[in-house]
């Protein structure tokens, strides 16, 4: 048993090493709180949620995902020497797997759009800050080699052999998500005139109030954490 | 125009209809169809420009219908060989996700050499952007592909198996028809044997 | 998202459980559980007293609400109400199927109880057909869906917002077509190729 005591012991000192970790890592922001692994996770179900939901690519969570593979990494760790039938070993073998599938599936969904709406998604990202990107540095890349993927495949079976002034119309064929798509909404807060329609008509959200309402109307709600999709 | 009773883009329309019902994986690339429309987009590319410049010197009016129709049946061509091609790079880079990285070879033999090196690209880059997730840490998005359920699997035995010892140490008896609530890892390679079946 | 993904959100919702077994409390990332003392209750996430009931490690407590008299009033309630009522939870249909198969023995009036849910979920189906059907015929884009759970929402989640969707398009093309009536339209909305052929195989 005392293995496993120890175990305990060194997950809480993760949890604590985490914050530090974190609060180390922002300590030119003034505003750093210390984040515990709990709250991270929170924000990653939030993100995937979401990300499953939105019709376009949304902003990506490099750091909660580097913060949650740590801990997951270290967990692993502590585990390794422990009886595989132990109780303890069975019950955290089992959450590791539920945050697998969900940091797994998270970044899958954010393929799927990279690979969908290739083109458009670098485009978008060209003109935005270093810190709005909505593309890790790590998809960028693979978002590049993708779209390259893409236009030689297709240049090499087709488009070469294509009329020569029919060959310019690869702007033509940037593929964009409907951003009027309809989503369904959970306000996390009281929001006040938000446009629902296309008269204008405006309605005052209740904290945890569900709408049917189309996308592009409340993105800027998701962006700041005003509302959630579900 | 030489088939007179074939309209533009039908040959065009036929590729798609031909993948779109293919029961397999993805079926053999049709390269004689890819070559007649792009042949045909030549053509009509072709007659257009002549009659485009008579049209622009001779100011001649009667020309402008034709005119937009042949333009039109070349984008539909153009429009549905593209989307052939998209289609079945979609079904390309399915593949990747369920087979791996190695193309099963009767799998193939369906491919055109163009779609195999886009296969082994996006394969490469891929596997080089999951290993880079999380600073180096990596992560296998091929797995996990469905929400765990459990680390235990309810199964109900098939067959008279007999003994059967889990790592533990337990020895569990497998009976025809008995059923067992058992670690997943151990037991799914009698899932696959078909000693075991998994019930919800 | 499919209906999986509904359930393990579900499964994140807490219940009470009387272990058989004596632990101190385990420290999950998604917050500490235990400690555990053999006969007394304590509260634990879906998914894992799911597994300790599946090992006979415990017993699952019924969520209040998993009460016969309790659930005849929400019944009623919602067969009076034009609108939907608020369920005791979140998930109620998810935790019921979850605790009804994984521990029927520990649910007094476990087939009644399956019936009643079902009934109630009926009911709230039907209501949510009618609405829909006013709302596509009144060519809303924007409702409002309080009190409707998760899984209610992903009944309707693939054709509703699709419908939509697809009305808007509808609109928009009629707007457009109704401005250049004159021009030929040959690229089809702006929207390339590339999607173009996407409806073409989701279709």
């Amino acid at each position: 048993m005392s293995e496993s005591e120890n175990l305990e012991e060194a997950l809480n000192e993760q949890e604590l090493n985490t914050e530090a970790a974190y609060a180390e890592e922002d300590n030119d922001d003034e505003d750093a709180e210390p984040i515990t692994a709990q709250k991270v996770l929170e924000i990653l179900e939030t993100a995937w949620t979401n990300e499953m939901c939105a019709p376009e690519l949304l902003q990506h969570q490099t750091d909660m995902l580097e913060l949650m593979l740590s801990q997951v990494a270290h967990m692993e760790e502590q585990m390794k020497d422990l009886d595989k039938n132990d109780f303890r070993f069975v019950v955290h073998q089992m959450e590791l797997e539920r945050i697998r599938y969900i940091m797994a599936s998270y970044l899958r969904c954010r393929l799927q759009k990279i690979e969908a709406f290739t083109q458009h998604i670098i485009n978008q990202d060209a003109t935005r800050d270093a810190t709005d990107k909505r593309l890790s540095p790590e998809e960028a890349k693979y978002a590049q080699e993708f779209a390259s993927h893409v236009d030689e495949y297709f240049n090499k079976v087709a488009t070469q052999y294509m009329p020569n002034q029919q060959r310019g119309e690869a702007e033509q064929r940037v593929v964009a998500p409907n951003l009027m798509s309809h989503v369904f909404l959970k306000a996390n807060v009281a929001v006040s005139g938000v446009i629902v329609g296309v008269d204008d008509e405006e309605v005052d959200l209740a904290p945890g109030s569900q709408h049917i309402i189309p996308y592009q109307l409340v993105s800027d709600l998701i962006q700041k954490n005003q509302a959630q999709l579900i | 125009m030489s088939r007179s009773n074939k309209m533009f883009g039908d040959k065009a329309f036929d590729l798609l209809k031909d993948l779109k019902r293919s029961a397999q994986t993805i079926p053999a690339f049709d390269d004689d169809g890819v070559r007649q429309v792009l042949e045909e987009v030549k053509a009509i590319f072709e007659e257009n420009v002549a009659q485009a410049s008579s049209y622009s010197s001779s100011g001649d009016r009667s020309l402008w219908p034709l005119l937009n129709y042949r333009h039109a049946a070349l984008q539909r061509n153009k429009r549905c060989l593209l989307a052939y091609l998209y289609e079945r790079m979609q079904r390309i880079k399915a593949m990747r996700w369920e087979f791996g990285p190695i193309i099963p070879s009767d799998i193939k033999q369906a491919l055109c050499e163009p779609e195999v090196q886009f296969f082994n690209n996006y394969s490469k880059s891929l596997a080089a952007y999951m290993r880079s997730i999380g600073d180096g840490k990596g992560i296998d998005l091929t797995g996990n592909l469905r929400p765990p359920k459990s680390l235990y699997i309810e199964v109900r035995c098939l067959e008279n198996y007999g003994k059967f010892e889990l790592d533990d140490g337990e020895i569990i008896h497998l009976k025809k028809n008995s059923q067992h609530y058992l670690p997943r890892a151990q037991v799914e390679p009698l899932v696959r044997q078909g000693v075991l079946q998994h019930i919800a | 998202m499919d209906p999986t993904i509904v359930e393990f959100i579900g499964e994140k919702c807490m219940i009470s459980i009387i272990p058989n077994f004596s632990n101190e409390p385990l420290h999950l990332i998604y917050g500490s559980v235990g400690p555990f003392r053999a006969g007394f209750p304590v509260f634990v996430p879906l998914w894992l007293a799911a597994h300790l009931r599946k090992q006979q490690k415990c017993r699952i407590v019924p969520p209040e609400w998993m009460e016969m008299e309790t659930l005849e009033e929400i019944k009623e309630e919602e067969k009076r109400s034009k609108f939907f009522t608020k369920m005791p939870s979140e998930h109620y249909m998810v935790v019921a199927q979850l605790v009804m198969s994984t521990a029927p023995d520990d649910v007094p009036r476990c087939e009644e109880l399956r019936t009643i849910i079902k009934d109630i979920f009926d009911i709230r189906e039907s209501k949510l057909r009618t609405s829909i059907d006013a709302f596509i015929k009144g060519e809303g884009t924007y409702a409002k869906l309080d009190n409707l759970t998760l899984l209610e929402m992903h009944s309707v989640r693939p054709i509703l917002p699709y419908s939509l969707d697809h009305i808007a398009r509808y609109q928009r093309m009629a707007t457009a077509s109704q401005r250049d009536t004159s021009m030929m339209n040959t690229t089809g909305g702006g929207t390339g190729t590339g999607s173009m052929s996407n409806s073409f195989f989701t279709q």
